[in-house]
């Protein structure tokens, strides 16, 4: 089958059977097309896919998903990374099945947020990503909501259920962590007081034993979102620094500019050209960082930055 | 006498101090030495040039004409002089009295002080450069004693660091061109061979405007105009953080000497710098260049 024009399909398969019916296909007739052909799925499935690909299994491109779906905003930067490795006219397909395993509440809304934003992020491009959901193992909550973030199902119907993806990122908000736990390290946010922030976070992040180059990564997303406050949020605000179990907490919060400025759609979640003279920071944040939760709001924001604690 | 391995800047030099200036090029030579005998009309110091040739006063100090000095008319007032003294064979024999004798009669006339530069060519400094360490030796009672301060300029094509490093230590310390910037998290110094800026510390919301306002000066150096269109080089090995707003002023500054077919050259660029620059998609900027820090200047 050939289409032109995005196309982000789910494919909710019971067996193996099902999964390879509805991406040897897909392979075979990408490949057919000239297009690049990217499988990013389960480890088990890759044998699968090759033995069933046969001799065409060396031009599809095989990684192992567990590798690829580490954050979700770094898994969309790496797929338009790939896209614009194979250039502007080439169409590529992609057989995507993200991680669901092993992910706490938190993360797979995040992840269910991503697979919407696929919709945004790839609106104007011709790829072609479908996305296997294995539902033997999958939660319910997880295969009903493929279908509210994927226009298309399994053989190429219209999902009836079909979430708007500005809706659909609101409710992700409305289940966002809404406190972040125990006493924090509070630093005032003041015109000229970046570096101080960028201290104060470097000496929490070692302090809880982040490697030297997450530390960094922390600090740069952290000082991105502090000008963020002093550009737009009025210039006043805080940044808490705390952890839960899982993750180092950096919350900068402001107290508003108070202006009716437009906020941006989908902020930092989609590429910045890079002549722009604005947009590349919070996107940076993102790509830098585990987990972003944001409320902007000209009444005063709140960005909370989530790093991964190091392995014990 | 201190024997520190101790750099300061020539704007930095105060009255006793006796500094060894190794320079690369003419042009950081004259950038030291006009900062150098200017900050002494400033001063009220008389400023002396004994250089090692023969040359007309006016010509010898024709430099200090691009910034903004009136040679002409210092000269005839008597507030710069140029002595050939050490265009002489013998001239470094008696260099302590030479200057021994024009620092006195500087106060005499009125001055403050006298700001002396110094330089020998190499074939008068002697046999294994000894008379030049025996001259370098007896200076110091008359840096020590006297309203004077000095720079003795070696020219770093000629000398080379095996035999400055001893000399070095006859001085207080070596001298350099000043800081084009300094904060508490940021120096830019201006580079000379190769030619370009170097940026030390931390770029963020607070001093960007100084990077730019060094890039756009570093526009009019006369080296940035090269064959293959205009060029700027940034050495930023010592750059421990530089954020977005800075680093999108770079890739602006590349797309401009791009557009008039030239290039901007970042040096040394951390690998954790160089992730961010991927990430925010200005790893191929056209204009933009990376390269390897190479040798320690």
């Amino acid at each position: 089958m050939s289409r032109t024009g995005f196309v982000h399909q789910a494919l909710r398969y019971g067996s193996d059977v099902e999964l390879l019916g509805g991406t040897v296909d897909f392979a075979t007739d990408g490949l057919a097309a000239g297009d690049a052909v990217l499988a990013v799925v389960a480890a088990r499935n890759i044998p699968l896919l090759r033995e069933a690909l046969g001799d065409r299994s060396r031009q599809v491109e095989f990684v192992a998903a567990d590798d690829w779906y580490d954050y979700p905003s770094r898994t969309l930067g790496r797929y338009h990374a790939y896209c614009d490795r194979h250039g502007p006219n080439r169409r590529v397909r992609v057989i995507g099945e993200p991680v669901w395993a092993g992910r706490s509440g938190f993360e797979t809304r995040e992840w269910m947020r991503y697979e919407s934003l696929l919709n945004v992020a790839f609106a104007d491009s011709p790829h072609w990503i479908l996305c296997p959901y294995d539902t033997r193992r999958l939660p319910a909550l997880v295969v009903e909501t493929a279908a509210r973030t994927h226009p298309e199902l399994d053989d190429g119907s219209i999902s009836s259920v079909y979430a708007d993806p500005a809706h659909f990122y609101a409710e992700c908000d409305a289940h966002c962590p809404d406190q972040v736990p125990g006493a924090a390290d509070r630093i005032p946010i003041t015109r000229d007081g970046s570096a101080a922030v960028r201290r104060a976070v470097a000496a929490y992040a070692r302090r809880a034993g982040l490697p030297e180059q997450r530390t960094y990564d922390l600090v740069a997303a952290a000082h991105e979102t502090v000008v963020n406050v002093l550009r737009h949020g009025g210039g006043r605000g805080v940044v808490r620094l705390h952890g839960d179990q899982d993750h180092l907490i950096c919350e900068i919060s402001d107290e508003g500019a108070h202006t009716s400025s437009p906020l941006p759609d989908f902020p930092g979640h989609l590429p910045p050209e890079p002549r722009a003279p604005n947009g590349h920071g919070l996107w940076l944040v993102r790509q830098l960082t585990d987990l972003v939760t944001e409320r902007l709001d000209p009444a005063g924001s709140v960005v909370r930055l989530y790093f991964r604690r190091p392995a014990a | 006498m201190a024997v520190s391995p101790t750099r300061t800047t020539v704007g930095r030099m105060r009255q006793g101090d006796h500094l060894l200036l190794g320079y690369d090029t003419d042009e950081e030579r004259e950038t030291v030495l006009a900062a150098f005998l200017l900050d002494g009309l400033a001063c009220g110091h008389r400023g002396l040039l004994l250089p090692p040739a023969d040359i007309p006063a006016g010509v010898a100090l024709s430099f200090l004409e691009a910034y903004g000095c009136r040679v002409d008319e210092e000269l005839a007032a008597g507030r710069l002089c140029v002595d050939a003294h050490l265009a002489q064979p013998e001239g470094l024999w008696d260099l302590d009295e030479v200057i021994r004798r024009e620092a006195r009669r500087a106060v005499g006339d009125g001055y403050l002080g006298l700001r002396v530069a110094t330089e020998v060519l190499r074939a008068q400094a002697g046999r294994g450069l000894k008379s030049l360490h025996d001259s370098e030796l007896l200076l110091d009672p008359v840096f020590a004693s006297l309203p004077v301060l000095g720079i003795c300029q070696y020219d770093r094509r000629v000398f080379d660091e095996s035999e400055l490093a001893p000399l070095a230590g006859l001085h207080h310390g070596r001298v350099g061109a000043d800081q084009v910037w300094h904060d508490d998290l940021l120096s830019i110094t201006r580079t000379f061979a190769p030619p370009g800026l170097a940026l030390a510390g931390e770029v963020d919301d607070t001093n960007v405007t100084a990077v730019a306002r060094a890039l756009h000066a570093e526009r009019a150096r006369p080296h940035s105009r090269t064959p293959d269109g205009p060029r700027t080089r940034l050495d930023l090995r010592d750059l421990l953080f530089i954020d977005v707003g800075a680093l999108r002023l770079l890739v602006f500054s590349a797309l401009a000497l791009s557009a008039a077919g030239g290039t901007l050259v970042l040096c040394g660029v951390a690998p954790h710098v160089q992730r961010v620059m991927r990430v925010a998609g200005w790893d191929r900027v056209p204009g933009l260049r990376l390269e390897p820090a190479g040798p320690t200047p």
